[in-house]
């Protein structure tokens, strides 16, 4: 495998429940993402899927171990650390893709680079929603546009700050099956042109299906083999 | 984009909302904006009743606050009045029928009568002698100035001389007729009087003044005081002399009322220095003797107007200003409750946002902005609105204190405090919506979503 940009080592989650009981999420031995490199990640529900994304991204800190991005690993950081972490070398897409209702399509581009060590490139978020053949919608709001086309918008969002990984969760699951295609082609396609490492969690094995690489949360998520046998 | 770019985004977006509690911050802050410039067009009002070329009042005995009010303001009714002779003894030699010193002539430089008691329209009627306008002055020593025409002449009994505002708002002009009424607006209609001169504008109650020779004043009907038989009506007046040092001694002109017949409401005194002692001690030691007499009170307007100030009108600001503060922090409440009503759709946008890699201060600081930005916005809609507001009040307060107000009429220092005053109001109503999404849970809020 080439460089890494995502790399896991011996991390372990784990949630009081409100009856005082520790439950394990996460216990990973080892888990890599190379450079450039686009895999599925297959799970259960319930298996520490959107766990394991918040911890890759730095919403969550792992009780234990390490999780390196680009070199850095930011579970020894603080969280303001992070979240210039998760600006900088991450993008996210959401499974409901989550625009900010009142922005316009590139307001939602720009709030991105707000938080980004950069300063807001109004051109470049111009050209990626070009990219994503949306640059005739520039100014509209996302409820003036369809399903597919928000999904375009969060799509060129995830690559705004220039990112070295775009973390995509569910981001099918919403959508019709004659979608679908688009919108994994729309990822590839877009993550290949910018030579950006993908990785998509999904739980639909036609989707994982179209990845070079495609993995099982629970191959390699101890926790989720015991908690959910 | 920057944070206040987003800050402003998420106003717009909740445009109706925000619209409406900038509008009820506008109101609070009209209000304050209102009442501390009135406030200090009132202030204004009394203070400038001092400097006018006298410092001490004579009159009747009684309130001298109420002497005060009457004789520099206008406003109150007359005490009582003063007898001719007790006037007679401010006056030197030269001024009196009997050519001898008055017993206060030398702690006297001026000496002017007032007689008050009639009125023209809802404006006071004030009976005085020429040297009001020639020896008083409108305030920090400046002259009368007149718009149009002249004082009136002493030998001219029924001539008159209005303030700016009686002018302008009766429309009157040198030339015209005008008769008082006895006692009240609709009391018996005296003899009309002439405008010989228009002030031009004082911003002090003599604006609202209408001055009339107390010669003719005194041969109104009603205004002479009655004599017992034996006082046989007493040594008859001879005609004043003309500024000309002429006399109108025509055969056909009116008679001046006998001076056993004559009162005067009240006097306004501007003391001299006695050899050796300072004004101060001078005016001191007069009031003292005026004041064990039995004939009369002396009053000193700016320690009367001090007092007014310090017991009534600052007590009465401070209540104002007290009120309508709370009416501006009931609406920056209204930030608040505005803020907290909209936090579940904001703790959505704030979870998206802190996914993208905002930190937990910028979402701090995007909540904190948009309240500053409603308290900016309103605040200076309330401050425009306020100054309309005293705008649209302007020609009452002009008429009834006798300075002129306008939309641009300020109170600089305590206006220029508001917006400070304002913006921390509003950081601390945002700081309770701004904590809850600076702990927004990302992780909850994403799944949720």
């Amino acid at each position: 495998m080439a460089t890494s940009v995502l790399e896991l080592l011996d991390v372990r989650k784990s949630f009081t429940m409100p009856g005082g009981e520790q439950v394990n999420i996460l216990d990973i031995g080892s888990f890599r993402l190379g450079a450039d490199e686009h895999c599925a990640l297959e799970g259960r529900s319930g298996s520490g899927k959107s766990t394991l994304l918040n911890v890759i991204s730095g919403i969550m800190r792992p009780d234990a171990g390490r999780v390196i991005v680009d070199g850095i690993d930011i579970a020894r950081l603080d969280e303001a650390r992070r979240d210039r972490v998760r600006a900088d070398k991450l993008g996210l897409v959401f499974q409901q893709f989550n625009l900010l209702p009142g922005f316009t399509a590139l307001e939602n581009v720009l709030v991105a680079m707000t938080f980004g060590s950069g300063r807001p490139d109004r051109d470049r978020a111009v050209r990626l929603l070009d990219a994503v053949g949306l640059g005739h919608r520039l100014d509209h709001r996302p409820a003036e546009l369809s399903v597919g086309q928000q999904q375009r918008v969060a799509v060129a969002r995830a690559l705004a700050n220039r990112p070295r990984a775009v973390l995509a969760d569910e981001p099918t699951a919403s959508i019709d099956p004659a979608h679908q295609q688009q919108v994994i082609d729309l990822l590839r396609n877009t993550c290949t042109e910018q030579g950006v490492a993908l990785l998509v969690v999904t739980h639909a094995a036609d989707v994982a299906g179209q990845f070079p690489r495609r993995v099982r949360i629970e191959d390699f998520n101890r926790a989720a083999t015991v908690h959910h046998p | 984009m920057t944070l206040l770019g987003i800050a402003w985004r998420n106003i717009r977006q909740r445009l109706l909302t925000s619209l409406l509690t900038a509008l009820s911050l506008a109101l609070g802050v009209a209000l304050v904006v209102a009442t501390l410039v009135t406030g200090g067009i009132v202030k204004q009002a009394f203070e400038s009743g001092s400097g006018l070329g006298y410092n001490m009042i004579v009159g009747a005995k009684g309130s001298p606050l109420q002497l005060v009010l009457n004789s520099v303001y206008f406003v109150s009714r007359p005490i009582e009045n003063i007898s001719w002779d007790f006037y007679q003894q401010f006056l030197p030699a030269a001024e009196r029928p009997d050519g001898v010193d008055g017993t206060f002539a030398a702690s006297t430089k001026t000496a002017v009568p007032i007689c008050m008691g009639d009125y023209y329209r809802g404006f006071r009627v004030i009976g005085t002698n020429t040297a009001y306008f020639d020896r008083l002055t409108v305030g920090d020593g400046r002259p009368f100035r007149f718009a149009a025409g002249r004082n009136f002449r002493a030998d001219e009994f029924f001539g008159g001389v209005l303030g700016a505002t009686v002018a302008a708002n009766l429309g009157l002009k040198v030339g015209d007729p005008f008769a008082p009424t006895h006692g009240a607006d609709d009391g018996k209609v005296h003899d009309p009087f002439m405008v010989s001169g228009i002030l031009a504008r004082t911003d002090t109650p003599v604006d609202r003044g209408v001055f009339v020779n107390m010669e003719g004043f005194y041969l109104q009907d009603g205004h002479a005081k009655p004599v017992e038989e034996h006082e046989g009506g007493g040594e008859t007046a001879a005609v004043p002399e003309a500024a000309d040092g002429s006399r109108d001694d025509a055969p056909h002109g009116p008679t001046p009322l006998p001076f056993a017949q004559r009162e005067v409401t009240s006097l306004l005194l501007d003391t001299a220095s006695l050899p050796g002692l300072p004004a101060e001690l001078t005016a001191m030691g007069l009031r003292t003797v005026i004041n064990e007499g039995r004939d009369g009170q002396a009053a000193l307007p700016i320690a009367e107007i001090r007092q007014l100030l310090d017991l009534f009108v600052r007590p009465l600001e401070l209540l104002l200003l007290l009120v309508t503060t709370l009416v501006v922090i009931v609406s920056a409440i209204g930030i608040l409750v505005s803020m907290v009503g909209s936090s579940l759709e904001r703790s959505r946008d704030v979870a998206i946002m802190r996914a993208l890699g905002a930190r937990r201060t910028h979402v701090l600081f995007v909540v904190l902005i948009e309240a500053v930005l409603l308290a900016v916005g309103g605040g200076l809609a309330g401050w425009m609105l306020g100054h309309l507001l005293v705008g649209a009040i302007a020609p009452l307060i002009t008429t009834n204190a006798g300075v002129s107000a306008s939309v641009l009429s300020a109170a600089p220092g305590a206006e220029l405090l508001l917006v400070p005053f304002l913006i921390i109001l509003a950081i601390l109503a945002a700081l309770l919506p701004a904590l809850a999404a600076y702990r927004t849970d990302v992780a909850k809020w994403l799944q949720g979503g």
